[in-house]
């Protein structure tokens, strides 16, 4: 230990060694603060403490092998802070007699200390020990912890066993060491406790994106892509899913405003009206015409209503709106029936005695109605009157856009419940899926 | 997401109050161009694409 003033610092050197078990080299990346050591050839752990480097454990094959995806010895920057990877361990755990497996990378910078990675399937965590303990919050059948003021829920409890282990630890670590690891979740964060004995490690980690460990470590090619969703996985559409349905309210506000405004501004004007006969049993050409009429204003709709006395029968009436000026006409068909009777439901109707169309987009000018009614003969006379309104605004229309603005709104908060929906189901809190069929067997 | 939704809703809405305005509506009208001036005359001598109507006469 030097006396004198503070040396410069200098860059950080590997310290050689051999393993006892092999004689292959040793690199120690992260110096005196190393507890133990695996030998890269023959996979024993070594005491790194040790002088003699004390072999502690010799690996078995038969735990196989498994190349970290960050090779060690390869420096990157995290949080804009230069670090090196100097360990790497796989840890499992059994759900319901299946392995999970994920992979945990100790990162060590000379003047920050270690840091951790931890990668499954795809999803990757930035992670660091914990100085203070976060609040354990016990609820009624619902357990969460506060830290800094967000809660964390409990998402997993699981006995974590390490299964291969390389490079260097600041532990003493073991193959076969198992540990009680508990998760809490506020995505992107975890929160994670490991219980050894009476000893209780708390760890945060935050999600962050393979990409973004692949530019920090300039590798080669692309990270793994992610399968399924992991526990603290930001939700792609969490803070969407409010934010759209304020701005779907907003929207449905101003479709009220606007209905109220078209309804109150619409001219709603009577521009024709006329009472007809229409005699069943007379056999000459039943075509008439109307008189003339003024459309004014703009293009704008124009609403026919037939209003008949249909009693157990039909007509059919063939119009045509022309333009007096212009030759153009409007063809369209109407039916107006009405039913009713008595069975040993009760009585029934069937049908209505009037009806109404709008008609699209009519210039203003001067028009007149060809009518052509039909029915079955022999049903005696139908009498009919035949109404026509200008600018009838069409609330048909808001009720379509407020389905259209509803309907991306409402896809969205499935896919959010759906995601969220696959989170929890790797959790101890699974949502029960529905059986597949009922219980009537 | 919510950017795209707003500014799907902003269309949606500019759609309905041009479909409002221009008078648009859902029935299905068959326009027809130079319908003769005589069928003020003769009303019978215009046949409409929705002329000899087939009525159903199934139902209760």
């Amino acid at each position: 230990m030097s006396t004198g003033g503070p040396n410069p610092p200098s860059t950080p050197h590997v310290k050689a060694m051999n393993c006892p078990s092999c004689g292959a080299a040793l690199s120690l990346r992260s110096f005196t603060q190393a507890v133990s050591v695996v030998c890269d050839s023959c996979h024993s752990i070594l005491d790194a403490q040790d002088p003699q480097l004390k072999i502690l454990q010799q690996f078995k094959k038969a735990t196989g092998e498994d190349p970290p995806l960050i090779p060690l010895g390869t420096r990157g920057r995290i949080r804009g802070t230069p670090y090196e990877a100097v360990g790497f361990q796989r840890r499992t755990i059994h759900v319901e007699g299946i392995p999970y497996s994920w992979h945990e990378y100790i990162l060590f910078n000379p003047y920050k200390g270690f840091r951790y990675l931890t990668e499954y399937n795809g999803h990757w965590n930035d992670t660091s020990t914990l100085r203070a303990l976060p609040t354990l919050n016990s609820h009624t059948g619902d357990v969460t912890v506060s830290y800094l003021g967000e809660t964390y829920q409990h998402f997993q409890t699981a006995q974590a066993s390490t299964t291969y282990v390389l490079g260097e630890f600041p532990w003493q670590v073991r193959v076969g060491e198992a540990n009680e690891v508990t998760d809490y979740i506020c995505p992107p964060r975890v929160l994670s406790s490991e219980r050894s004995g009476n000893e209780v490690t708390w760890s945060m980690g935050e999600y962050i994106a393979g990409r973004d460990i692949w530019k920090a470590f300039s590798l080669p090619d692309g990270p793994p892509e992610p399968i399924g969703v992991y526990e603290n996985q930001p939700s792609p559409f969490s803070t969407d899913t409010k934010t759209i349905w304020t701005i779907f309210g907003a929207f449905a506000i101003f479709l009220l405003l606007m209905m109220l405004g078209f309804a109150s501004f619409a001219r709603d004007e009577q521009a024709f009206q006329g009472a007809y006969i229409f005699d069943t049993n007379a056999r000459s050409e039943a075509s008439f015409v109307t008189d003339p009429f003024e459309l004014k204003g703009r293009t704008s709709t124009l609403e026919l209503s037939t209003t008949t006395n249909v009693d157990n029968n039909w007509i059919y009436l063939n119009y045509a709106l022309i333009n007096q000026d212009s030759g153009q006409a409007y063809d369209f068909g109407r039916e107006v029936s009405y039913y009713h009777g008595y069975d040993q439901d009760g009585s029934w109707t069937e049908g209505s005695r009037n009806d109404s169309v709008a008609i699209p987009s009519v210039p203003p000018g001067t028009y007149f109605l060809r009518v052509e009614p039909e029915s079955d003969s022999g049903h005696g006379t139908i009498h009919y009157e035949i109404t026509a309104k200008r600018d009838v605004p069409q609330f048909s229309f808001f009720g379509i856009a407020l389905l259209a603005l509803l309907v991306p709104a409402a896809l969205i908060t499935w896919r959010s419940m759906n995601f969220e929906h696959l989170r929890w189901a790797e959790s101890d809190h699974a949502p029960m899926e529905s059986s597949s069929d009922g219980d009537d067997d | 997401m919510r950017n795209l939704y707003m500014i799907y809703g902003v269309i949606v809405l500019g759609l309905l109050g041009m479909a409002e305005y221009r008078g648009w509506s859902l029935a299905s009208v068959n326009e027809v161009k130079n319908v003769p001036r005589s069928v003020r005359d003769n009303p019978g001598s215009y046949r409409s694409v929705y002329a000899v109507y087939h009525h159903y006469t199934g139902g209760k």
